[in-house]
């Protein structure tokens, strides 16, 4: 049993801190070594990636919630410590998360990989950490591995964070070599928590969970006073007021415990079921004993990128919505209205934080849910300004409005940050011209990598900036960007006719300038993913009513078995039954019948297209 | 009026499989052994050992033992049709042919329609004497008057198919059926032209020409044959369809024409979804909501409908007399059964209508059809819709089964 379980913990003994790195420099693999090093999970229960709870997680190695642990830790001081240790994701798309987590900490250890040096999350990450004034413990990953580099990584994680060559730590998460030196560090270095014991309860809620069974799971970081069983407590921001039913902390399952004192994290259930009352960011308090004031909570985040999801069945609609429904209970950053599309039948217009976020849900949906989904191509929010003078806010090019009642259009530009070895910044450069982005500056992290900084439109990232980033760079860059504002910028929008009907689901919004090239490509790949019908289909992409580009699919000219007597009737009526099945994979839109994939055509085509 | 349903009735036509070949060909999908043959001076082919003779005596034994239990077992009566297909049916030799011919003779109605099927190799002149005598209608597989074609299928060099077609006729055959394949790997228009310009010579009464199905498993298949592309076979169906209508022939069905009056009315049959026996291994039958398939092994199938004394028990066995598998009748081969709910025998109903262009009353086949398939295909000319009866157009029948397809209800 661990000792503090029973027996509370005074301040002084208390540290709370995150990891903090770009993917896939370790953070998961770190965080196993100290549970299985501190005894928190035995070592048959041990696996890998263990705080990586979704299957999709696991899968993919990636880490998209963050999770929190409370370890037993005997210093070498011999003195026991409890550690709450919240691992976090390492993607741009859920930045959101990790500024969440630090604030639900005092210290942030800032893992980078030997091999590859500091990259653009690292800097964002170590930013966030600054920004909330923790405490960075900089430590070296995967030294075990020849290729670490630790005179450059260590070089460059100098000039990041000032740190000098004896705290910046050097570690194999894998073989476990120096990551005692890291709990010790944050035994050493992290400030224990300052809150006053004896003030009125309050606690931060920094992530939240929902179950079924228990409605919502309230992550809470304890900052004054305590919380125990059957308080009455009240959610300071939404005025939600309940019980405490279950308090308790990650060990790293759910282990109930009668109080969660000054500077623990844990958790409290209290039977409220909806979402909307237990606000991510809120402040807990005392219902009987409220403090005056709330911490201060997180900016909502605000979703960037939008696409329209459809069943491929029709009648699955509500069974989407079921399933959006649910997702969102977990995942405050996903936002979803319903939609009707002429060519796809009724579906969602969902808003993520990026692609991998948008990847996930989908494959959250199909997997989870078991739906089979249409994506159209993700855009971003374009704001419309009406000769009338009012605004419209565009999220699906199909609601675009007419260009003679446009004033202008204005889209969404974030600052970008890519780092990158210095052969290749001719490369990222020639990539970014291509994408209407304008260079702010450029500095030098070491003699031999450079930090490049671009502001551009969030439209030219959202599809395959970073695959091209990557390939342009032999896979040495990294990105990091956040928003920065709205611009005016000489938009059109392309529409897609089909056999004289224009088909919302293919329609997008493009820079004047490439849309002649874009509407060539478009009828053209569209000519190939179509096939031959009973009827001829002519494909047109227009501006209004101009067309720019046009392509015929011919008529089949023959499509019938050529034998057909007694003993044939059975095989050749079962063909037609699972052609007719197979049709259920295709979109009926008029006379036409579309694959599926055709409406991936959009997406296809930018990935292929290099040459912008 | 209640609405007809497929397959229902009393049975009047009657198929059977002759599975024997003198050689496989390449392309061949349908089962048969292969008898080789030996030819006596200026008499009828006969199978090389004499051996293998016997097999063949004992097919026609069980066939017309089928045939007796099918009777008893079903209504059948006058029958108007009976195909002998294969296989190569003439294989038997004119012997055989008269037996299994009488085995039917009784029950054939007066102007019954009675085919054999052979290839040019096998209609040798005894061949085209019994023939003319029964009055029996020849359908011969040539698969193209070009050796180069022939070769290309993989089909054994045979004789030359238009002296075949001479000497059925100067024998008396009133009625030759050729059979014809197009879509050939290597065929160009001018070679269907030639065949055509051999047709216009011969004039047969009757041209089955298909296009060339390369169905996964043949020998043709294993070879990867370059086909034609799709639009070149969509032309040279063309082609084949004006040629033979310019010659006088009718396109009545996806790949068969006819002079007037001599379609093949056993295919016709089936087409119209009328009930039909099919006997002898792999031979396949449908009577009302059942169909099933006689198992295509011809040791089997004769094992079952002829037990020989071979097969009988001996004398010890004969000590055990509950043993209820001796003594042994003869009995039905192993047969793979189907059976056919009213949805199916709709969808069945509409799909061979597609192949003639047949009128369909809606009625008999709503609750297969999607109603908003028929507009469109009504207005790009494909389907016509009169008095409440669908019907597929000539353009509809090139693309019958996408018709067929869209018509179904999902
Ligand atoms: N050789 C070596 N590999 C490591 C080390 N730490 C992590 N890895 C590997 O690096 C990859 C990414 O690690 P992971 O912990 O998932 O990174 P995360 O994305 O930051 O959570 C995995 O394949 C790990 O096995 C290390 O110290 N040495
Ligand atoms: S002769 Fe006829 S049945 Fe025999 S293998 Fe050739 S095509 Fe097939
Ligand atoms: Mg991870």
């Amino acid at each position: 049993m661990l000792p503090f379980a029973v027996a509370m913990t005074d301040l002084t003994h208390i540290r709370n801190f995150s990891i903090i790195a770009h993917i896939d420099h370790g953070k998961s693999t770190l965080a196993d070594r100290i549970l299985e090093m501190t005894g928190t999970v035995a070592e048959r229960d041990m696996k890998e990636q263990l705080l990586d709870k979704m299957e999709l997680e696991r899968e993919r190695g990636i880490t998209i919630k963050s999770q929190a642990v409370r370890i037993a830790y005997t210093a070498r001081d011999g003195q026991t410590y409890q550690l709450n240790l919240i691992d976090t994701p390492g993607h741009v798309d859920f930045t959101y998360e990790v500024s969440r987590s630090l604030a639900a900490c005092e210290a942030a250890v800032l893992l980078v990989d030997a091999t590859q040096g500091v990259e653009a999350q690292t800097v964002a990450n170590a930013y966030l950490a600054i920004d909330n004034d923790l405490e960075i413990i900089p430590v070296l990953n995967k030294i075990d591995l020849p290729a670490a580099d630790v005179a450059e990584a260590e070089l460059e994680l100098h000039e990041l964070t000032g740190a000098s060559h004896e705290e910046i730590l050097l570690v194999s998460a894998k073989t476990g070599e120096g990551v005692v030196d890291v709990l010790e560090a944050v035994v050493g270095r992290a400030p224990a928590p300052s809150g006053d014991p004896a003030a009125p309860a309050r606690a931060l809620i920094f992530d939240s969970e929902y179950d079924q069974y228990r409605g919502v799971i309230a992550y809470v970081r304890v900052v004054d006073g305590h919380f125990a069983r059957r308080q009455l407590i009240r959610m300071m921001g939404t005025g939600q007021q309940a019980e405490v039913e279950e308090l308790g902390f990650f060990g790293p399952d759910m282990k109930p415990a009668e109080r969660l004192e000054t500077g623990e994290v844990g958790y409290i259930i209290t039977g409220v079921k909806d979402v909307a009352h237990v606000r991510v960011g809120d402040t807990v308090t005392d219902a009987r004993r409220p403090a005056g004031e709330a911490l201060p909570g997180y900016k909502v985040v605000r979703p960037m990128v939008f696409t329209g999801l459809f069943p491929t069945e029709g009648d699955k609609f509500e069974d989407l919505r079921d399933a959006l429904e649910k997702l969102k209970l977990n995942d405050a950053a996903l936002s979803y209205e319903p939609e009707s599309s002429s060519a796809l039948g009724f579906g969602f217009r969902c808003g993520f934080l990026g692609l991998l976020h948008m990847d996930i849900v989908r494959e959250r949906l199909e997997r989870e849910h078991d739906l089979e989904l249409i994506t159209t191509l993700p855009n971003v929010e374009f704001h419309v300004y009406l000769t009338d003078g009012t605004l419209q806010v565009v999220r699906n090019p199909a609601e675009m409005p007419d260009a003679g009642r446009i004033e202008r259009v204005e889209e969404p530009f974030v600052s970008a940050s890519v780092i990158v070895p210095s052969d290749y910044v001719g490369a990222v450069m020639e990539l970014c011209q291509g994408r209407r982005a304008e260079f702010v500056d450029m500095k030098y992290l070491s003699p031999h990598r450079v930090e490049m900084h671009y502001r551009l439109p969030l439209g030219e990232i959202v599809l395959d900036f970073f695959d091209q980033l990557k390939s342009k760079t032999r896979g040495y860059a990294s990105l990091d960007y956040e928003f920065w504002g709205y611009r005016e910028s000489d938009l059109v929008k392309l529409e897609i006719v089909l056999a004289g009907q224009p088909v919302d689901a293919l329609s997008l919004i493009v820079p004047r300038e490439r849309a002649h090239a874009r509407g060539r490509m478009l009828v053209e790949k569209l000519r190939q993913k179509i096939p031959r019908q009973l009827f001829e289909v002519p494909i047109q992409a227009a501006i209004g009513n101009r067309v720019i580009a046009r392509e015929t699919i011919k008529a089949k000219r023959k499509d019938v078995l050529a034998k057909c007597y007694g003993g044939d009737i059975t095989r050749k009526r079962k063909l037609l039954e699972k052609q007719k099945e197979g049709k259920k994979r295709m979109k009926q839109l008029g006379v036409v019948e579309v694959p599926q994939e055709a409406f991936l055509a959009v997406l296809e085509l930018d990935a292929g297209d290099q040459s912008r | 009026m209640q609405p007809r349903d497929a397959f229902a009735g009393p049975v009047r036509h009657v198929y059977v499989h002759v599975p024997f070949c003198a050689a496989r060909c390449d392309y061949c999908d349908f089962y048969s052994e292969v008898v080789p043959l030996r030819r006596a001076e200026g008499g009828a082919p006969e199978p090389a050992k004499p051996a293998a003779s016997a097999p063949l005596d004992r097919f026609v034994d069980a066939v017309s033992t089928e045939w007796e239990l099918e009777r008893a077992a079903h209504e059948v009566h006058g029958v108007r049709t009976l195909y002998f297909g294969g296989g190569t049916p003439a294989l038997l030799g004119v012997g055989r042919l008269e037996r299994l011919y009488q085995a039917f003779a009784a029950q054939l109605t007066a102007h019954a329609e009675v085919t054999v099927e052979t290839n040019p190799d096998e209609a040798d002149e005894a061949f085209a004497v019994w023939a003319a005598r029964r009055d029996v209608r020849i359908s011969l597989g040539v698969q193209s008057f070009l050796p180069r074609m022939r070769a290309a299928l993989g089909r054994r060099p045979a004789a030359d198919p238009s002296a075949a077609v001479r000497r059925l006729r100067a024998a008396g055959v009133r009625d030759i059926s050729v059979d014809l394949i197009h879509g050939i790997p290597g065929q160009t228009a001018d070679d269907v032209d030639h065949d055509l310009a051999v047709l216009a010579d011969l004039a047969p009464d009757h041209v089955s020409w298909y296009e060339l199905d390369v169905v996964p498993g043949t020998p043709l298949a294993r070879r990867h044959p370059q086909v034609p592309s799709d639009d070149e076979r969509a032309a040279l169906y063309r082609q084949v369809v004006r040629g033979l209508e310019r010659l006088g022939y009718r396109w009545y069905e996806v790949s068969n024409f006819a002079r007037p009056g001599r379609r093949a009315r056993h295919n016709v049959a089936y087409w119209r979804a009328r009930p039909y026996l099919g006997l002898g291994p792999g031979a396949v039958s449908t009577v009302g909501g059942r169909r099933w398939r006689d198992a295509a092994d011809v040791a089997d199938y004769v094992a079952a409908l002829d037990p020989s004394p071979r097969d009988l028990p001996s004398p010890q066995d004969l000590s055990s007399p509950r043993d209820p598998s001796s003594p042994r009748e003869p009995s039905p081969p192993p047969r793979e059964v189907e059976s056919l709910g009213r949805e199916t025998l709709a969808r069945e109903r509409l799909m061979l209508a597609a192949r003639c262009g047949s009128a369909v009353p809606l009625a008999d086949v709503r609750p297969v059809l999607d109603p908003g398939a028929v507009a469109p295909l009504v207005a790009a000319g494909l389907l016509s819709l009169h008095s409440g009866r669908i019907r597929v157009t000539r353009k509809g029948r090139y693309v019958g089964d996408e018709v067929c397809v869209r018509l179904f209800r999902a």
